[in-house]
């Protein structure tokens, strides 16, 4: 009895101890002593390992602390011993709403239905809400948090957000709080109206200087519009007070690295290219957006008021630092009001990337942000991007992918009211691709059903802070759930053939790459064009136009060969080398032109092959486009072939076409100076010294 | 605009050491060429297919060159083979003779010897370097282009040889491509940087890897190969041979394959005074070419274009 009685005074005063411990631990939380913090967390996890709350707060801990992979093993630890634990249930939501996981709304109602007095799974759902565009949802669900704590500043700041966002200048939900501000910055800036966030995110850290979660996102933010000396002063401020979370550390890492880039001017534009590549991609790029503005002036009817800017990034990891903590795919492009940040052509294996379609759909946000003064949503600016790409051309713009066949035969396509919620909060990874394919194929079919000057209205609409539920009433005179039907219907009609025999398709390219493989090439031949039919976008890897076109040299028959790679040129094939194979044939064809043209869609595609250039250049010289030529030779100089000799020579005789004779002895010299020997630029002195022309 | 009108930029790549590659060159003018290519044992269907194919690709150069030619290529011999080979080799090839050793395969290091991979058991690289040393040509030339053949340079490295290898060290392991583009700069004309109409050594090391470099690129795959260029007999192989590190005087003056008729008036006495003229003209140009950097842009271009006109004139001359 004695020793009972021992024990428990023992248990008392663990308990008494643990409950001082976890106090101080707290205390040093609040005091932002992370690793004081942790330490006694440690301690007391340690003591009783079997206390779902301690592993929680502690979690939170390393949330705070921008550690969302531990906070998430804690978490779940929390979940093995109280499997319907609220907090833990809102923690693991939290990490998935940081990541935009379709997941978060789940788990947050799922902490509510454990505790429904938990005030931050209700804030949660709210802001999660609003995220999606849904004001009516998020109104409800933050008006629920206020019923659960009048003074809930999320809640509070996520109504406040939706008079705000909706140009409102004053709401009586202003909380008056560095953390609502912080809020209401974050919903501004997902919305691309970057500017009205950073006002925000300013106003949070004037009352919180040590907020630095919003300080680090000004600082973000100011990067992204182009503001780098304040935004490198306050990602260095946050990373000199401990905050050093992936975004913080990426963006001052990268804003270091921009002295490796150099920056080319017109009055429209402006182009930060990579030194090692500058030279070699200024004049495509420059050359495109000058297109795009002056295109897109015409079919938007509005001027731009100030040049527009593209970082071209080689190294990809650099190009995600830019698109960080905002939803969507973003995989090549982003952009942010006037200024647009990519992938480079050389960031990606060639052929992967058709960087002039995304140079034009990332222009194409440039006017529609503009004309709407960023209010268009998300779905609308998207859509009139992808229905952009392939107005410049039909072989370019992202093909029919099997993400999307599958959504539209089991009917996954989202309502387009709600189709924001397909890039914001996608269910699975594919949803983004598949809602960029519905929200491109909403704006053509407008385009075809009620014309190009509807798509006009519907944009001067959203301008107006319209919704887009009263957009397509106003516009399209019709209610969203019709539109619905109607869209479904056009795009079932569209897709049929390959939604029905997709299967069989995927058995039939199994059976086709095997047959190329043991080089049954009849048997090639007869199976291919039935498969190729069935699915005509598929131009990815093993393709059957490929396979076909091999099939057909290999017995012999050029002439089939060369109509199937045309076939596949025009349905927007990407592979440079089996374009370069084409440009052959063609000029082996005597189709010089034709040879020319499919060399020229390679310098879209990936611009970084030499010997691609040099050919061009060569056909461009005989064919008479001089000035071509002399584009193509400078391109090939850039990239610093070992045969300096060839390469001067070469721009020379362009230069010699184009009555550039000044030009043309210089390059001569260079090339002589690197072979004096070589005779064809001997010859070519000796002209040009002779000739009056000068 | 890489150096189109910038002169400044392509005045670095002049230096001394080219003035004496070029004399080298010059002089240079080796009896016969005897090339031996040899592929190893692949494992799988597509290396041993691979390999074949690019030896094909070495074979198929080196007969339509012509010319003093004997060209012998080994496809999957045991080490029996290559022994009689080299045999036969130290008999016919005569001191002024050059001797090309190609190897085509994989190898493997084992932190003190290299090995190449054939048919049975596999040769050593002490073993090759010895068998070459018996081959009496003073100027030979051995490409290493398997995994691992850095780990082979300190065997056969001799003063009058070149060795180029695929990988550094022994310890790059992974199958290597150099040996697919050095089979290329070989039917390249572009790899004839200079315009000599021959490769040498030295423009085909740096074709290949320069290609090699641009494969890894492309792919965007960590580059697993670091070709090297040994020639002096002493060192351990450097990826860029110049007059700095000493390495690349002997390739640059050693053909390999020779792609025009080039030697033809060479032989003519009449036109002895205009290749006479041409020679001086010649060095007279890397003269200048050295002293560039010393000299204001515009006095260099004229004196450039003047010696080039005269050049280009003198060799109108000769090809009448």
């Amino acid at each position: 009895m004695r020793l009972v009685v021992a024990l428990g005074l023992v248990l008392m005063g663990a308990n008494a101890l643990c409950a001082q411990t976890l106090q101080q631990a707290e205390a040093r939380w609040k005091a932002r002593d992370y690793q004081g913090a942790n330490e006694i967390f440690r301690q007391l996890v340690a003591a009783d390992p079997k206390n779902p709350d301690l592993k929680v707060r502690w979690g939170r801990l390393y949330l705070d602390h921008q550690q969302p992979n531990d906070a998430q093993d804690l978490f779940a630890e929390a979940l093995e011993i109280k499997k319907d634990h609220a907090g833990a249930l809102l923690g693991l939501a939290l990490i998935a709403s940081e990541g935009y996981e379709g997941r978060a709304a789940d788990l947050a109602r799922k902490a509510l239905e454990s505790d429904p007095k938990l005030v931050e799974a209700q804030e949660l759902l709210a802001y999660l809400a609003l995220e999606d565009n849904d004001n009516a949802k998020a109104s409800e669900e933050a008006h629920k948090a206020l019923a659960l704590d009048a003074n809930s500043i999320t809640g509070k700041a996520v109504l406040a957000t939706i008079d705000w966002l909706a140009d409102k200048k004053e709401s009586q939900w202003d909380p008056h709080a560095a953390k609502g501000y912080e809020v209401a910055g974050h919903f501004f800036v997902i919305n691309r109206r970057y500017e009205e966030g950073i006002q925000y995110l300013r106003k949070a850290i004037e009352l919180d200087p040590q907020l630095y979660s919003a300080r680090s996102q000004l600082g973000v933010n100011l990067m992204r519009l182009g503001q780098n000396e304040e935004a490198y002063k306050q990602l260095e401020i946050c990373f000199n007070n401990g905050f050093q979370d992936a975004a913080t550390r990426n963006s001052l890492k990268l804003m270091d690295s921009y002295k490796n880039f150099v920056t080319f001017t017109t009055p429209r534009t402006i182009l930060k290219l990579h030194k090692k590549e500058a030279a070699l991609l200024r004049p495509y790029i420059e050359s495109e957006m000058e297109k795009a503005i002056a295109t897109y002036e015409d079919k938007y009817r509005m001027k731009l008021t100030r040049p527009v800017q593209v970082e071209v990034y080689p190294d990809h990891e650099d190009f995600a630092v830019r698109t960080m903590g905002l939803p969507g795919l973003g995989a090549l492009g982003v952009t942010f009001g006037y200024s647009i940040a990519m992938d480079s052509p050389s960031g990606r294996p060639p052929g992967q990337f058709h960087w002039a379609s995304t140079l034009w759909h990332e222009m194409s946000h440039v006017f529609t942000l503009t004309a709407t003064n960023h209010h268009v949503p998300r779905w609308f600016t998207e859509g009139m991007a992808v229905h952009e790409e392939t107005s410049v051309s039909p072989e370019w713009g992202d093909r029919l992918t099997p993400d999307v066949i599958a959504a539209i035969k089991n009917k996954k396509l989202l309502p387009v009211t709600e189709l924001d919620r397909g890039f914001v909060h996608p269910v699975s990874p594919g949803q983004v691709v598949v809602s960029y394919y519905q929200a491109g194929k909403i704006c053509d079919y407008i385009n075809e059903k009620w014309g190009w000057n509807t798509l006009l209205a519907m944009l001067h609409d959203f301008a107006g802070a319209m919704e887009t539920a009263d957009v397509i009433r106003k516009e399209l005179k019709t209610e969203p759930p019709d539109f619905d039907k109607q869209f479904i219907a056009y795009v079932e009609a569209q897709t049929q053939t390959v939604v029905t025999s997709y299967d069989d398709w995927k058995k039939g390219m199994r059976t086709l790459v095997d047959k190329v493989a043991a080089k049954e090439w009849d048997s090639v031949i007869a199976d291919a064009p039935r498969l190729r039919d069935q699915y005509p976008d598929y131009v990815e890897d093993h393709n059957a136009y490929e396979a076909l076109a091999q099939a057909y040299l290999a017995k012999g028959n050029k002439p089939a060969a060369l109509a199937e790679l045309e076939r596949y040129e025009k349905t927007g094939g990407r592979n440079p080398d089996t374009l370069k194979s084409l440009a052959k044939q063609l000029e082996e064809a005597g189709r010089p032109k034709d040879a020319a043209a499919a060399l020229d869609r390679i310098n879209y595609i990936y611009p970084m092959d030499a010997a691609a250039h040099r050919s061009l250049g060569a056909l461009w010289l005989v064919q008479n486009n001089p000035k071509g030529a002399i584009r193509e030779f400078q391109a090939v100089l850039a990239k610093n072939p070992l045969d300096q000799a060839q390469a001067h020579y070469d721009l020379a005789r362009a230069y010699q076409a184009n009555h550039q004779n000044a030009q043309a002895n210089d390059e001569c010299l260079a090339s002589l100076e690197a072979a004096p020997g070589f005779r064809p630029a001997q010859k070519l002195l000796l002209e040009l010294s002779n000739s009056p022309e000068k | 605009m890489g150096c189109g009108v910038s002169w400044p930029l392509c005045l670095l790549r002049v230096s001394a050491f080219q003035i004496a590659l070029l004399l080298f060159t010059a002089l240079a003018a080796p009896a016969s060429t005897y090339y031996l290519t040899i592929t190893g044992l692949g494992g799988e269907p597509d290396f041993t297919q691979r390999f074949k194919m690019w030896a094909d690709d070495i074979d198929t150069s080196l007969k339509r060159a012509g010319g003093d030619a004997n060209v012998v290529t080994m496809h999957v011999p045991s080490r029996e083979q290559v022994r009689t080979r080299f045999a036969e080799l130290a008999r016919q090839v005569k001191a002024n003779d050059t001797f090309v050793l190609v190897l085509i395969g994989h190898g493997t290091y084992d932190g003190v010897d290299y090995k190449f991979n054939l048919q049975g058991p596999d040769i050593t690289a002490g073993e090759l370097a010895a068998l070459m040393d018996r081959v009496p040509a003073q100027r030979q030339l051995v490409v290493n282009t398997t995994e691992c053949s850095g780990g082979s340079i300190e065997h056969l490295r001799r003063p009058s040889r070149i060795v180029v290898s695929a990988t550094r060290s022994g310890t790059e392991r992974n199958a290597t491509v150099f040996a697919r583009y050095w089979a290329e700069a070989l039917r390249e004309p572009s790899a004839d940087t200079d315009k000599n109409e021959a490769i040498s050594a030295l423009e085909a090391f740096r074709y290949a890897q320069q290609k090699t470099t641009d494969y890894f690129e492309t792919q965007k795959r960590l580059a697993t190969e670091h070709s090297v260029l040994e020639d002096t007999g002493k060192g351990t192989g450097e990826r860029n041979p110049n007059n700095d590190n000493g390495e690349g005087k002997l390739a640059a003056s050693f053909a390999v394959v020779r792609l025009g008729a080039n030697a033809a008036a060479a032989r003519d006495p009449a036109k002895r005074p205009l290749l006479d003229r041409r020679e001086q003209l010649e060095q007279a140009i890397e003269k200048l070419k050295f002293e560039k950097a010393a000299m204001p842009e515009a006095d260099y271009k004229r004196q450039l274009t003047q010696l080039l006109l005269e050049l280009a004139k003198v060799q109108e001359a000769i090809d009448k």
